[in-house]
């Protein structure tokens, strides 16, 4: 056996040395590296956008239970290094200048917040400063409201239970608060120190308690596991990026796309290993043969190719994994200035899947080519003529798609998305082979009547058919991938700069009550604010699905969906929303006011399993109101505008208590307006969300960049094929280029029929990639970005022109070598 | 005897044969070759000299009869068992050269001990090396060698394992007439002093001139010449 491997070693670096394996050694480099870069890229943006969401919540991961959290949950975080802060979360009322409020009240311990800080100000509409404590002992921090609604100083006293506290500071916003959107109550801090003495916690209180979380990912998930299998029904484990739906929405796209494009990315490279790997093998059938009369046996020989691929991986993949991670770090530097946070580390997993990606491509792609060479006959060394036996296609073939299908799989996690690429890729070459079928064709046609360079040019192609055909497949193939990957990078981009625009709406209003809804739009016309307009809200629960209780429904009662455990915002309008889709069923007419039919949200309709024509009843304010299903709608969560998950028509639920929502865009210099709307309308609540699309849209800047640098790996790989297409006809163009000149054929002729002959094959190539690009495209647009497509004229002239460009650099390039040399020396070395 | 043939047959199915009429390449050929005998097999092009050479060497399979080669018969042997046998007493020299393009001309010498793991590999091809008068080609690629210098890369590399016997198709047929000779003579003394049989296809009457024996194959048939 390492007999066997020192004599593959030396002969792959004899090989190396003659320049056979450079394409195919670049090829698995840029396959591996892609893999690579992409997995560690993404993995910390990933990582990052936890860290950022982890600044949401005060933590990284939060547990809320209604009982105390159990000293051995708190003894494992401990022992895994965790950091743990406890607060209690409840409502209850406080008492001030004889007037009552209820509040919503968050007691915390000296740790408080593990993540992020806590901003107060001195002054009810003073400056903010952050800290990273809570109040002290005896003291409690008020929301803004509170102060309007009570009538508060700083240094006033409240009373809460049987205990009195000393107002010390305005809470300006607490990380815990964006997890608590739906919380309407205005907003208190205190120590948990002085919970006991309130004694406004009794046995059978409705009590949250809160234990958060922070630290190293490794530990978190660790714990996370260890946990999940313990946390009983009434227990729920938050993590960084529950809830924030903008950004998993954003995410989800950026996640689908750089999977795809690190997918496809790997398919050239394989495309182009498998090229150069076949020119590889049949290079080598003159060796495999004078090796096999020199005694090797076919098991030395598949060994001998075997180890010689074997260490080929382990370079390629070795190299690519340093490449990867050098270009990641390198992209690193230079987004410094542009991510608004350090980006955490990544870890070593995306570096073992590059390394195991690169074997699974170089085995899947090069093997049959290889195995070839064990079938060489010894007589070749007589007869030239003599090919090795061919292997079934279905192997070849089955082989490449089957290490295709488990490599991207394996990449994305997706496997619809994967069997889509596949079935994409798999149509067109399908349709690019009849299509490249119809073009010769129709050259036979038009050949008659050409004469001179372009006589011969055209003359080439028809005659090399099968080989011409290949490398049209091949041009096209990839060219179609780049194309592809740049439109839908160019629609993405342009659809979140669409959907985040410089002035997308920064702030939420809730709590508008009906009275005073035209006061709230004077004054936001007054200040020259644009509003999204209000929307209704009524708080109302799912209670019955079909008739059936919802606890008769589910069959674990402790698997609930949250929207059944809670409150939801329902309201009611005649139009759907801008930012909604209507996906199933109708939306009602004029006819429909009154009448109790619902839209519901496409996702919780998946999740309670209904459908067009379902019932579900609500529970409103103590009433009970069914309504049928007549809609399902998608909603874009990260449009920054109010959305429901249930909509009714008009006069359904008009007549139970409501209240208004609205959001808008406020300037950063304007922010001192909010507290004039405050002061103005003392119970609305402010969310202020401009630190979320702040948030958000760092994101989309990282995942912007990350896919503009995933393309240029699918480019590199493009490049890669067609290196490999050119270089796999170019035996046959240098035999054919000499022998013209031999023949008489003057340079300038040479140069003229190979600029007609590969601007013909360019052209053939870009209209076949342009063809299958839109087909895809409207595919993948349709069916996993949900984009809007229409047919991409421009491209209709740039691609074929792009494709004529390109190869006629890369055949400019190898063609040159044989026109400059004399036609003796040509012929000798051909 | 080195070579024993018994009858030996091949056919080969007809090319404009759709009905499966086979096509008889050679007609039960009868030979005998001893020790460190050398033999020329002529014949005019297509009367299957390449072809007896084939199956002399164990590359390709008789359609009948039986060839023994340095004690065994081919026909019991499966193509891993004709290769082992080949690498152990057989060596080629080609028309073609046959030398591997990406490989120097020590390489090439070296590859047929490297795949037999031979430690000695690279002194033993030095040394034949040195002995064709390429000592200071070692490191040259075939195409920076002349035809001439190429075959006799080919020879030191058929004569590096010391093989029993020596098969040569066409030696001399890529060469000019002063080369050929300067080929021919280093082909004998390499098989005066190692004991080769030499068993060489040729259409060149020097060349055969200078065998001990020389076989005309006609129409498939095997004659004194």
């Amino acid at each position: 056996m390492t007999k066997h491997f020192l004599l593959a070693a030396r002969l792959l670096v004899r090989d190396w040395r003659a320049g056979e394996l450079k394409v195919l050694l670049l090829a698995l480099l840029i396959a591996v590296a892609s893999v690579t870069s992409t997995g560690l890229f993404t993995q910390r943006i990933n990582r990052g956008m936890n860290d950022q969401a982890g600044q949401f919540l005060g933590a990284d991961l939060l547990l809320k239970s209604p009982q105390l959290t159990d000293q051995s949950v708190i003894n494992y975080a401990q022992r895994a290094g965790l950091g743990i802060t406890k607060s209690i979360s409840f409502s209850s009322v406080i008492v001030a200048h004889d007037e009552f409020q209820l509040t919503h009240i968050k007691a915390v311990d000296q740790h408080y917040p593990l993540l992020s800080q806590i901003k107060i100000s001195a002054q009810l509409y003073g400056d903010e400063r952050p800290v990273n404590y809570g109040p002290a002992a005896g003291e409690v921090w008020l929301a803004p409201r509170l102060f309007s609604l009570l009538n508060l100083k700083i240094g006033d006293k409240i009373e809460l239970g049987e205990t009195e506290l000393q107002v010390a500071a305005v809470l300006k916003h607490d990380p815990g608060q964006a997890s608590s959107f739906v919380t309407i109550a205005p907003h208190l801090l205190m120590n948990i120190q002085d919970v006991a003495k309130t004694a406004v916690i009794q046995p059978g209180s409705r009590v949250t308690y809160l234990t958060g979380f922070a630290g190293e990912l490794k530990a978190r998930k660790q714990f996370e596991k260890w946990l999940a299998p313990r946390l009983s029904g009434s227990q729920r484990l938050v993590g960084g990026t529950e809830g924030s739906q903008a950004v998993n929405s954003a995410m989800d796209k950026a996640g689908q796309y750089l999977s795809l494009a690190s997918m496809l990315s790997v398919m050239l490279s394989g495309i182009a290993i498998a090229m150069t790997a076949n020119r590889y093998g049949q290079r080598h059938f003159d060796q495999a043969a004078l090796m096999r009369c020199m005694g090797a046996s076919q098991k030395t020989i598949i060994r001998i190719f075997s180890m010689q691929l074997f260490i080929l991986g382990v370079i390629g993949s070795l190299l690519g994994c340093l490449a990867g991670y050098l270009t990641q770090q390198g992209l690193m530097i230079l987004l410094k200035d542009l991510l608004v946070t350090e980006l955490p580390g990544a870890g070593v997993y995306p570096l073992i899947s590059g390394f195991v990606a690169g074997f699974v491509t170089l085995s899947g792609f090069s093997l049959p080519a290889l195995l070839r060479l064990k079938s060489v006959s010894p007589l070749r060394v007589l007869r030239n003529d003599i090919a090795p036996l061919t292997i079934s296609s279905w192997f070849v073939y089955g082989l490449a798609v089957c290490s295709m299908v488990v490599l991207m799989w394996w990449q994305s996690g997706q496997l619809k998305l994967t069997l889509l690429v596949l079935a994409g890729v798999m149509v067109s070459v399908t349709m690019l082979f009849i299509l490249s079928l119809l073009l010769i064709y129709l050259s036979r046609l038009i050949l008659p009547g050409l004469s001179g360079p372009w006589k011969t040019g055209l003359l080439q192609i028809v005659r090399n058919q099968k080989s011409n055909q290949l490398q049209m497949l091949a041009f096209g193939l990839s060219l179609m991938i780049l194309m592809i990957i740049f439109l839908i990078r160019t629609d993405l981009i342009h659809r979140w700069q669409d959907q985040l625009p410089d002035k997308a709406p920064n702030h939420f209003v809730i709590n508008i009550q009906n009275d005073e809804v035209k006061a709230v739009q004077q004054f936001f016309a007054e200040h020259g604010i644009a509003t999204e307009g209000l929307y209704p809200m009524v708080r109302g629960r799912i209670v019955k699905i079909n008739n059936k209780d919802i606890l008769d429904v589910a069959e674990d009662k402790t698997k609930l969906d949250e929207s059944l455990k809670r409150e939801l915002n329902l309201s009611w309008s005649k139009q759907i929303q801008a930012n909604n889709k209507l996906l199933e069923g109708q939306w009602w007419s004029a006819a429909d006011d009154g009448k109790a039919v619902i839209s519901i949200e496409k996702g919780l309709a998946r999740r309670l399993q209904v459908d067009i024509g379902d019932d579900l009843a609500f529970r409103i304010a103590d009433q009970h109101i069914s309504a049928t299903i007549k809609s399902i709608r998608s909603v874009q969560w990260d449009s920054f505008q109010p959305n429901f998950y249930i909509i009714f028509p008009e006069n359904v639920i008009n007549e139970f208590p409501l209240s208004y929502i609205s959001s808008f865009y406020l300037e950063p210099a304007k922010k001192k307006t909010l507290n004039q709307l405050i002061k103005n309308f003392p119970t609305l609540t402010v969310l202020e969300i401009d630190v979320i699309m702040q948030q958000v849209k760092s994101i989309m800047s990282q995942v912007t960049t990350a896919v503009e640098y995933v393309m240029l790996f699918v480019l590199f790989a493009g490049m890669m094929v067609l290196v490999a297409a050119m270089q796999s006809g170019m035996d046959e163009r240098m035999n054919a280029a000499v022998v013209m000149r031999t023949l008489g054929a003057k340079k300038a002729f040479l140069r003229r029929s190979q600029f007609a002959e590969f601007s013909l094959l360019g052209l053939f190539a870009g209209v076949l990639a342009v063809s299958g690009t839109e087909i895809i495209a409207y595919l993948l647009y349709s069916k996993v970005f949900e984009l809007y497509f229409e047919l991409h004229l421009s491209l209709w002239i740039y691609g074929p022109l792009l494709s004529v460009c390109l190869i006629l650099i890369i055949s400019g390039f190898y063609m040159n070598k044989v026109i400059k040399q004399s036609p003796v020396k040509a012929l000798r070395y051909a | 005897m080195v070579i024993s043939v018994n009858n030996l047959t091949k056919q080969v199915p007809a090319l404009d044969s759709s009905s499966g009429t086979m096509l008889d390449i050679l007609k039960g050929v009868n030979l005998e070759i001893k020790p460190a005998e050398t033999i020329a097999i002529v014949g005019a092009s297509g009367s299957g000299k390449s072809t007896l050479l084939g199956l002399l060497a164990g590359l390709d399979q008789a359609s009948s009869g039986e060839v023994i080669l340095a004690g065994q018969s081919l026909n019991k042997m499966d193509e891993d068992g004709r290769a082992a046998l080949r690498g152990e007493k057989v060596g080629f020299v080609f028309q073609s050269f046959q030398l591997l393009a990406g490989l120097t001309a020590l390489e090439n010498v070296m590859l047929p001990l490297e795949l037999q793991s031979k430690s000695s590999a690279r002194d033993d091809a030095v040394a034949l090396l040195t002995r064709v008068g390429l000592a200071e080609r070692l490191q040259h690629y075939p195409k920076q060698l002349s035809g001439g210098e190429q075959q006799r890369v080919a020879i030191a590399r058929a004569f590096v394992t010391a093989p029993t016997i020596l098969f040569a198709d066409e030696p001399t047929g890529n060469l000019d007439k002063v080369t050929s000779k300067n080929i021919i003579d280093l082909l004998f003394e390499m098989n005066r002093e190692k004991k080769t049989t030499l068993v060489i296809v040729t259409h060149d009457e020097n060349l055969a001139q200078k065998c001990e024996r020389c076989l005309l194959l006609e129409n498939g048939v095997l004659n004194n010449d």
